[in-house]
């Protein structure tokens, strides 16, 4: 006895969302490349940036997709996008320059094999599976590109696997304190996977409202970028984590608060410490 | 062998931490109704059933405690990098990781109870103040025996991943030990209450979870004080039998027959647990008997 | 105002033409394998397909009844398949990475045992809380009799529920299936970290005691997204629930054997390519 999944149609339509959020996306991760321009990190934040507007349009893919009930879980969604979109955002780091472009494209490619795999090969035939892992897995790459980005301040392979300290004075390169020697893929990683799925699965049922959950995303993202601005502080210079904890901050809080009036807005009573209503049926 | 009888003083550690870990996960998720039991919480207010359980479902278990963890560690290994000690560093780390459940645990609750709109479920406001604070207090313990358990890992016993990695992994085991064991218990035992014991719930009677106390109106810290007592306990031990063991016998017999000891020992303890398992089986079904009379025929 | 759209049709039924699709693009990402990297990347591929294969016919064993588990309505354990299925076998992959310097079949049988064991424990704290906390028998709703036991078993099925618990058989796949997912999450683990230790220090002009922590962290957090997706993959393919070697769906292996196979191939390459270019 699951929970019956019903679709409201209505609201902004997919597609619009889709190329709002990789076209903003994909801007986000671009404007973080300022800090190899003007030699800084105080850019980063973008990074966050770029995670929160990902997430926007992945939560809405996952809408779409898990509308149809798909057998399993709503959280094996996010999974299965970042699974595949991490690999594929590996690979793309060596790009350089052209590493968000290539992380599209490469992650298209895999989530549109993962896509044919499960319909035709799994025999699940389920109409937006195709479009639906094709999307994840770009959204997967880009949300774990857009945190390396904020965390080590840019997104070349040799960024992100090492770190310069100064130890008495001296600098010295470290291989282990790196945001994969580190291991912090694995926190990107997972932020990413439970944030992507999180929106829809608090947010199903009859009542299910699209600004709601967008706004929900938006908070997760925020949340995400609180704990990954914290994180930064280990790999980039104090100012520009602190600047990227303040974004964080100032937009989790206005999201949260939002999320809160839509809630009231939505909900059938408000109520605090009363008992439960006499109206029920039975 | 000091180095053995060291190995053995932090794999006791290791074990005593995740059998508080698991004990604590099992009993945050029951208060939050996280995990499969959600479903029939979700599930009531359709079926005319108004209710004050705490609805949190953030995600299933072992992916939310997966995430848990690994911002722990994560957070940790960060401060760790900023030159803060690494007891401080794991409890900072915690704390933030904490904070973050507790907001996914608002949201997931408002969430889902507006969404119920139209059948009349109301959003508690003292719902959320009181469950996700209690819920908060015991990811805390979780999270920080986890994290714990995985530095003592990497930093004391040399296990080659960084510390996140090693949470995410120890995470997601946990969820998925906890989640395993503990849910029946709180599914079936304490959400019907109210129907025959000794017997699963028949289909028909789901979405009708009891929602009177002995007093009032049962909240979900009420679960949370009834679960605890064996369902939690029994996730405590799974998951700290899994910990022990698994670290018992790579210590204690790597080193023979190059690797070929730990092997060995490890399939004797799976023969173990399943003597074990068909033994309660077996006792269960001369015990208790058949609920009907047997019918070879029967489709 | 639409309601659901489409219920989820998959059938056990085997589509040939995309079966055969899915060899092809299997040896197509083989043969481009050989063309960047003969040797280390070709074998390193077979590894990690051996392994994917491995986790998603590993995750049909592993007994999962979902939501209805949880309220004694179905046998199994109540949690998600992929998820438990990880759990498993990363504990595995935890035990099998720290023997990785004892050389590669011992590594692997480690992290096989390490999944297995973690399934027998948990196996056996579910029938625990079942029979002791809540005094439910095990019971199938799938077949009349164990097919290893031989016990009866209708009539232990409390009415209006398709059975509860684990009869003996579930417990058997569960740990088969912990097994099967422990040593190929290991595998694709080693395999990865012995190409990554090869070429990294060329790759980034460093010693290779320098870029080891990178190459153990990128090899372990490729061998978990792998993981994640075989499980999720077959996940789909029993459609959430199975409970066990006896059930059904159980037959519909050869169709998630195929999809883990281009799955991991597909990734595997990607991961090769890292170091290849």
């Amino acid at each position: 006895m699951s929970v019956k999944i019903e679709v409201i149609a209505g609201g902004v339509p997919h597609d619009k969302i889709m190329i709002a959020g990789l076209v903003s996306t994909l801007v986000c991760i671009y404007l973080t490349y300022l800090n190899a321009f003007t030699n800084t990190e105080v850019f980063s934040f973008f990074g966050g940036l770029a995670v929160v507007a990902a997430l926007i349009w992945g939560s809405h893919t996952i809408k779409v997709l898990c509308s149809y009930g798909i057998g399993t879980g709503v959280p094996s969604a996010g999974m299965i996008a970042f699974g595949s979109g991490v690999i594929a955002m590996l690979l793309a780091t060596k790009f350089g320059m052209l590493a968000p472009i290539v992380a599209v494209v490469l992650a298209a490619v895999i989530g549109l094999i993962l896509g044919y795999v499960s319909n035709n090969i799994l025999n699940m035939k389920i109409p937006a599976m195709v479009q639906a892992l094709t999307e994840m897995a770009v959204v997967g790459a880009l949300t774990v590109m857009g945190f390396a980005a904020m965390i080590t301040g840019g997104f070349t392979f040799t960024g992100l696997t090492t770190s310069t300290a100064s130890f008495l004075g001296f600098p010295i390169t470290s291989y282990a304190n790196s945001f994969l020697g580190g291991g912090l893929i694995a926190v990107a990683f997972l932020l990413g996977a439970i944030a992507i799925q999180h929106p829809f699965n608090a947010c199903l049922g009859p009542g299910w409202k699209q600004d709601r959950m967008l706004m929900l995303t938006a908070e997760c993202g925020f949340l995400s970028m609180i704990v990954a601005a914290v994180m930064s502080f280990a790999l980039i210079s104090a100012g520009s984590a602190l600047i990227s904890l303040l974004v964080a901050i100032i937009g989790w809080a206005y999201t949260y608060s939002q999320f809160f009036e839509m809630s009231k807005r939505d909900a059938a009573a408000w109520l605090d410490s009363k008992p439960i209503p006499d109206t029920e049926g039975q | 062998m000091e180095h053995i009888v060291f190995g053995i003083g932090i794999t006791a550690l290791t074990g005593a931490l995740a059998t508080v870990a698991g004990s604590a996960e099992d009993t945050e998720s029951n208060i939050g109704s996280q995990g499969d039991p959600n479903s029939q919480v979700q599930l009531a207010p359709q079926m005319g059933f108004l209710h004050r359980i705490f609805n949190k479902a953030v995600a299933g278990e072992p992916p939310a405690y997966g995430l848990w963890c690994a911002l722990g560690a994560g957070l940790a290994w960060a401060f760790m990098a900023m030159q803060v000690n690494a007891i401080l560093a794991i409890v900072l780390g915690c704390i933030l990781a904490v904070f973050v459940q507790g907001v996914y645990a608002t949201t997931a609750y408002l969430g889902r109870t507006a969404s119920l709109a139209k059948f009349g479920q109301p959003v508690y406001v003292d719902i959320i103040k009181s469950m996700t604070t209690v819920t908060m207090a015991h990811a805390f313990i979780a999270i920080f025996c986890t994290v714990a358990l995985c530095q003592l890992i990497n930093g004391a016993l040399g296990h080659p991943f960084p510390l996140p990695l090693l949470a995410l992994i120890w995470g997601v085991a946990l969820g998925a030990a906890g989640s395993a064991t503990g849910n029946p218990y709180y599914g079936k035992e304490r959400q019907y209450q109210n129907q025959k014991f000794g017997a699963g719930v028949p289909i028909s009677a789901s979405g009708n979870i009891v929602r009177y106390a002995e007093a009032g109106e049962r909240n979900s810290i009420d679960n949370g004080f009834f679960t605890h007592k064996i369902g939690g306990s029994a996730s405590g031990v799974c998951f700290g039998l899994i910990v022990f063991l698994e670290l018992w016998r790579t210590i204690l017999f790597e080193r023979i027959y190059a690797g070929w000891g730990a092997i060995a020992v490890g399939v004797l303890m799976i023969l173990i647990f399943t003597v074990i398992d068909r033994y309660i089986e077996v006792w269960a079904r001369k015990n208790y008997g058949p609920y009907t009379v047997a019918k070879e025929a029967d489709a | 105002m639409s309601a659901v759209a489409a219920k989820p049709t998959a059938g056990g039924a085997v589509n040939p033409a995309a079966m055969a699709v899915g060899v092809v693009m299997l040896i197509i990402i083989l043969g481009l394998t050989y063309t960047i990297s003969p040797g280390m990347g070709v074998m390193a591929l077979i590894g990690i397909v051996i392994g994917g294969v491995m986790i998603g016919f590993g995750t049909h064993f592993v007994p999962v009844g979902g939501a209805p588990a949880a309220m004694g309505q179905a046998p199994g354990i109540a949690t998600g398949v992929a998820m438990l299925a990880a759990g498993a076998g990363l504990a595995g992959l935890f035990g099998g990475a720290w023997a990785a310097e004892l050389g590669i079949v011992v590594a692997v049988v480690t992290g096989g045992i390490g999944g297995g064991l973690m399934m027998a424990i948990t196996c056996m704290m579910v029938n625990f809380v079942y029979v002791f906390g809540m005094g439910i028998p095990a019971a199938s709703g799938k077949v009349l009799h164990d097919p290893i036991t031989g016990d009866s078993q209708a009539e232990y099925k409390s009415q209006g529920t398709e059975g509860h618990g684990l009869p003996f058989v579930s417990f058997v796949g569960g740990v088969i299936g912990g097994i099967l997912a422990g040593a190929g999450g290991t595998l694709i683990y080693i395999e990865l970290l012995g190409l990554y230790e090869a070429t990294f220090p060329t790759l980034m002009s460093a010693t290779p005691a320098q870029v080891l922590p990178v190459a153990v962290s990128v090899a372990g957090m490729f061998a978990v997204a792998l993981f994640l997706v075989n499980a999720v993959l077959t996940a789909y393919n029993i459609t959430g629930t199975i409970e066990g070697p006896h059930d059904p769906k159980f037959k519909r292996w050869p169709r998630a054997i195929v999809a883990s196979a281009v799955a991991s191939a597909l990734c595997g390459f990607v991961a090769i390519l890292i170091v290849a270019i």
